[in-house]
């Protein structure tokens, strides 16, 4: 650097100079990559494991939990977290079948109904945190509790009348059939995830998602509505619980008690292994992306060895610790 | 401004600074009074008389577990921490006390020995990651979680052994409200722990790690000794657990992870961590078992008892933020 | 407390050397083969620009960050320090520019850290920890800071001085100070300068370093400067324009440019018993192409004002007139809207996306205007901010850098650029010098009378006397949230400014 005049040459308007991966992108590489390394673990330990039919139906599963994700990854990336993700699925999904009777004729008005749910669930999160300043583990876990109460009472622990209801025909075979060969779940998946990177990338809002995450108090004063972000982030990982519970019902047939539950921790863990920084402002959804393939192949792999379920926790308890150790770590403050 | 102080006023603002820190602690403290009015006016209305020693007793016992995963939880978060492996540190304590202990006092004695140790390694494993790997706590103790669940799972496949009645006698008797001795041994160590260094270290690595390094503060310590602390604790509310349930089952820890969490958020205290008394913690517990209590006896649907807590919690942290606020305006 | 290190050298003797220090941060030198010595029995000032490198020198001599390259000997000793602890044992204290105060802990917790009285079984003593906490500030002069009270409680002020008492009670043989003055009010300032002489009288090294050359000379016998990571001279006496082309490495004549005139017209902005917290009836006017300054001393209501006229504050009655049109101000937005900018004082909480590019940071508040459908027009932006880039001469290789990767200056830069862009009206500008080195506030004067000579109205608070006296046309004077008088232009002096914010203070 010279100690002469600064330079007068306007700058350059300067075009990627090839492809510079940042770190942040680097690590949704590495997810896929893990993804890929496990599938080839689980062909190598069980051969047909990496099969068309195989793989098609371990993605069907990974897009539950993407669906989940999506949530949660727009939450995370404003220093978020969404706790009440397994009952407003849970809600959901038995309201999906209640509300349709198992009938066609229905299923616009219950898919209408189950998602306005979700977003109020969330909105109501949404309110909470952003107008009331009450911290997101609290009011999301609250509001869980709340989705819960309100589950179970109303259907009196799933004996009321229409909880044995299935979900429409047309939501189930909306979930397990095929269009050119690809489940069209995977189609679902495809369009939110297109919806959800675009908005990220390349729109005002999806800006603004990163702004409020890097400092929330620098973007209020530069004019970002923080407040009603927040309140549309929360409700929004409300509708993406509610639709991974409408594609669940429909991937099932019943809804069950209980069934939400698992997808909370393996929605967070998803998200963070595709590199979402968990305290917000960087990373992006196909992170999380690529970390619901790689959890759900794990999973799979290690069911297809019939390691018993204790172990399959362990492992998987120990596989995350060990993707964590190889790029989750804090960078050192210069 | 720059009027000079003498000891009077010294002495007269003490007070007032410490009613400033430690509101969250006479917030809870006033909840968990209210709450237990508002059970002895529902029981009466119900029974026609007050509660007695046994509704104590079984409050106690009741509260035993939460109370001291509720205290191992807040210590993490002191620190600016979260231990999610709560639940399966209880899970697989529980189950290894059911499993192995016998009804002799050398067989109580090491067990417990065992299974506080067993708890205190999972914590300590915890700490090393968080500590010395630098992985954030969430994520760590997410996965710990599972690992420990799975431990649980492979010492007690199906829900079974026993914990002897003697042991449950000691430890959470069914005939007097013993038990909260030892709520108050653990505030009692809880306190001298708070002026002893490791005390001063966690506030101050729960403050600002950078700076309490900057002072020659041992960061990684410091989470290490937090997050074995907290295993713990946890192995003896899994203790408690067993010995209420005289049984043991792999994953009836499971729900203690929320809990904990909401036990430390009623008590007042922080969860950016640096800030409040531990103590909050214990009467956070005490407040939960209080609301489940109060629903019973006023004849709420159970299935509908997540709901109330769920309302309760939102409603409890939403007024201690605006009296927070309000205090703060007061004095500034 | 220098327990192992040689005995306490006399005055003269060399009390800490840097040889060649090399340091880069991801790919920029912030050192470059830098050299440093100081002696027992001076004060010494470290000099120049941001980004020269002082600030990573001292990191690096306080322990703080490890170089890359070179040698460090303290007390005439090889020194390889790995935190601030090893320099303590040299008996070395730093205050470094970031405070490393805990902020939910006590005055008292703070200053006695480590070191706190014990009692029975070996545990805190609190009563005697506030006691010996209020003796120490008091053995050092400070009697209106309450021991018991919480860090983040105190004024920022007073947070800077609790961090010096805290180096200073601790009994350094060499004390580094990182621009101890910047959040310090006048007689806060002077008070350190009476501790610094005192220290050198003892025969300690105090070394330390400030933008504002009246402190430079007035307290230190030597003078080292910096320039781009490398050390350009040590003197025992230099002229201040003489040490400004050695820190800038060109010639700055006249500090501040010539001001120019306006023609008088309606008010632009204006207030009518504007009142909110911390505010009451302010009524002022700004017209198109004036410049009015705010001044007063520290915390009479100042942020109050700027704040609650961007809409970050609540303003409880009164109004706010833009163009003559009463304008609802709720909220920044409304604020943008209404084409009012403020530039806020403190860049990396309140204003910059430190982890996101400089192009991101310098669009976020024109996203409304030039966003197509809600989608970013990406073409439009990369043209936009590398006009302004170029326009405002930002040292960044490309407008996709974060700009956490800036010096502070370039940083400072690319906020205004953000408000720049917006093209508001209404400029409102608060202390944007603070911690600015001399050739970038040079720039910034250059672009607030570039503004006025625009028509804009310019509103601009600055702690720096000098600024105001020379730069506005009028200068208000607040205290506790109140405008009491009003000084004009030509013939202000700083000494007006600030005997006018004293007149004010003491009068009541």
């Amino acid at each position: 650097m010279s100690a002469t005049e600064p330079t007068e040459q306007p700058m350059a308007e300067t075009r990627s100079r090839g492809l510079r991966i940042s770190k942040d992108n680097w690590r949704i590489v590495y997810a896929f990559l893990a993804a890929i390394l496990l599938f080839v673990t689980g062909e190598f330990v069980h051969p047909g494991f990496a099969s068309l039919g195989s793989i098609e139906s371990i993605l069907t599963i990974a897009s539950f939990v993407g669906l989940a994700a999506a949530g949660q990854t727009f939450v995370i990336l404003i220093g978020g977290i969404d706790l009440s993700s397994p009952w407003v699925l849970n809600g959901a999904a038995i309201l999906m079948a209640t509300s349709s009777l198992g009938q066609d004729g229905r299923s616009l008005y219950a898919l209408a109904l189950t998602l306005g749910m979700g977003a109020l669930a969330g909105a109501a999160n949404g309110v909470g945190i952003a107008f009331f300043g009450a911290p997101a583990v609290v009011m999301t876990l609250a509001m869980n509790g709340i989705m819960e109460g309100l589950t179970l009472g109303a259907s009196s622990g799933m004996t009321c009348a229409s909880c044995a209801s299935y979900a429409p025909p047309i939501v189930q075979a909306a979930v397990h059939g095929t269009f050119l060969g690809v489940p069209l779940a995977l189609y679902l998946w495809l369009a939110v995830i297109v919806i959800v990177s675009f908005a990220l990338s390349f729109t005002r809002f999806g800006r603004n998602v990163y702004a409020i995450g890097n400092n929330s108090l620098a973007s209020y004063l530069a004019g970002v509505n923080v407040r009603a972000t927040t309140v549309i982030l929360y409700m929004l990982s409300g509708i993406f619980s509610a639709l991974a519970g409408i594609a669940l019902v429909g991937f099932g047939g019943q809804a069950s008690l209980g069934m939400g539950n698992p997808y909370l921790f393996q929605s967070i863990a998803a998200v963070v292994i595709g590199g979402v920084y968990i305290l917000g402002g960087r990373g992006h959804y196909l992170g999380a992306v690529a970390g619901s393939v790689s959890l759900v192949t794990l999973v799979s792999v290690l069911m297809t060895v019939n390691m018993p379920e204790y172990g399959r926790s362990i492992i998987y308890g120990a596989a995350i610790l060990v993707l964590l150790l190889l790029y989750g770590r804090e960078q050192e403050e210069a | 401004m720059q009027a000079d102080r003498n000891q009077a006023s010294l002495r007269a603002s003490r007070s007032a600074h410490w009613i400033g820190r430690n509101i969250g602690l006479l917030l809870v403290f006033a909840i968990l009074a209210a709450a237990i009015v508002l059970y002895c006016a529902i029981y009466f209305v119900q029974q026609n008389t007050l509660p007695g020693n046994f509704e104590l007793t079984s409050t106690v016992n009741n509260t035993m577990p939460l109370a001291m995963s509720g205290l191992g939880q807040a210590i993490v978060i002191l620190t600016r921490g979260i231990d999610l492996s709560v639940g399966g540190i209880m899970d697989f304590t529980n189950a290894l006390a059911a499993i192995h202990m016998q009804d002799n006092p050398l067989s109580m004695v090491v067990w417990t020995a065992v299974v506080l140790g067993a708890g205190a390694l999972g914590g300590l494993l915890n700490g090393l990651l968080v500590g010395y790997g630098r992985l954030q706590p969430i994520l760590v103790t997410l996965a710990t979680l599972s690992i420990f669940q799975g431990v649980a799972l492979r010492v007690l496949p199906e829900p079974g052994g026993a914990i002897p009645p003697r042991y449950t006698a000691a430890l959470v008797n069914t005939d007097q409200p013993y038990a909260l001795l030892y709520v108050l041994a653990a505030a009692l160590l809880w306190m001298a722990l708070r002026r002893a260094r490791i005390g001063v270290a966690l506030f101050a690595v729960g403050n600002d790690e950078q700076s309490a390094r900057a002072h020659g503060v041992d960061v990684v310590r410091t989470k290490v000794i937090a997050y074995t602390l907290s295993g713990l604790l946890a192995a003896a509310g899994g203790l408690c657990l067993a010995a209420n349930a005289t049984a043991g089952d792999a994953t009836s820890g499971n729900g203690f992870t929320l809990t904990s969490i909401v036990a430390v958020v009623l008590g007042g205290i922080s969860l950016f961590g640096g800030r409040g008394n531990m103590i909050g913690a214990l009467a956070g517990a005490f407040v939960t078992t209080m609301i489940v209590n109060i629903l019973f006896f006023a004849h709420i649907d159970p299935l509908y008892q997540s709901f109330y807590e769920g309302l309760f919690l939102i409603i409890a942290v939403v007024l201690g933020a605006a009296l927070g606020g309000l205090l703060k305006r007061g004095r500034g | 407390m220098s327990d192992g290190a040689p005995g306490t050298a006399g005055a003269g003797e060399p009390a800490v050397e840097a040889t060649r220090i090399s340091k880069s941060f991801g790919g920029v030198n912030a050192l470059e083969q830098a050299s440093f010595s100081a002696r027992f029995g001076e004060v010494h000032a470290l000099v120049g620009e941001n980004g020269a490198g002082k600030s990573t020198m001292i990191k690096i001599l306080g322990g703080r960050l490890r170089q890359d390259a070179g040698e460090l000997h303290i007390k005439g000793r090889l020194a390889a320090l790995h935190s601030p602890l090893d320099a303590h044992k040299f008996g070395v204290r730093t205050v470094f520019q970031e405070l490393t105060l805990l902020p939910g802990m006590s005055v008292s917790e703070n200053l006695l850290l480590n070191h706190e009285p014990r009692g029975a079984f070996g545990l805190i003593n609190r009563r005697a920890t506030d006691q010996k906490a209020d003796a120490l500030l008091a053995d050092l002069g400070i009697h209106h800071i309450d021991p018991r009270a919480l860090i983040e409680d105190i004024s920022l002020a007073a947070r800077q001085v609790v961090e010096i008492v805290r180096a200073i009670s601790q009994d350094p043989d060499i004390l580094f100070l990182d621009e101890p003055t910047s959040s310090l009010v006048e007689r806060e300032a002077q008070w350190l300068f009476g501790h610094m002489r005192r220290l050198r009288e003892a025969g300690k090294c105090v070394i330390f370093t400030s933008h504002r050359w009246a402190e430079i000379a007035g307290v230190c016998n030597r003078i080292s400067i910096f320039r781009n990571g490398r050390d350009v001279g040590s003197f025992d006496e230099i002229d201040e324009d003489e040490a400004i082309t050695l820190m800038t490495g060109r010639r700055l004549d006249s500090y501040f440019p010539a001001r120019t005139e306006y023609t008088p017209a309606a008010p632009l902005l204006e207030t009518r018993e504007l009142s909110g917290r911390g505010l009451h009836d302010v009524s002022l006017s700004v017209a198109p192409g004036e410049i009015v300054g705010v001044g007063g001393l520290a915390g009479q209501g100042h942020r109050e004002l700027f704040f609650t006229l961007f809409g970050a504050d609540k303003a409880t009655s009164g109004e706010i007139r833009i163009g003559g049109v009463a304008k609802a101000i709720r909220s920044p937005r409304d604020a943008i809207r209404a084409g009012i900018a403020l530039v806020p004082e403190d860049r990396k909480s309140e204003g910059l996306l430190l982890p996101m590019p400089v192009r991101d940071n310098l669009t976020l508040a024109i996203l409304p205007r030039i966003a197509r459908l809600g989608v970013l027009p990406l073409g439009l932006e990369r043209k936009l901010t590398s006009r302004i880039v170029d326009a405002l001469k930002v040292r960044t290789p490309n407008v996709r850098n974060a700009v956490g990767n800036l010096s502070g200056g370039n940083q400072q830069k690319v906020l205004i650029g953000r408000w720049l862009l917006a093209e508001p009206s209404v400029f409102l500008l608060y202390d944007v010098t603070r911690g600015v080195d001399v050739a970038t506030k040079r720039e910034i004067y250059d672009l607030i009378l570039r503004l006025a000579a625009e028509n804009r109205a310019v509103l601009f608070y600055s702690s720096d006397a000098e600024e105001l006296a020379h730069l506005s046309h009028r200068v208000l004077v607040m205290r506790e949230g109140a405008v009491v008088s009003q000084l004009h232009n030509p013939g202000l002096s700083a000494e007006d400014v600030v005997s006018a914010a004293m007149k004010a203070t003491l009068a009541s």
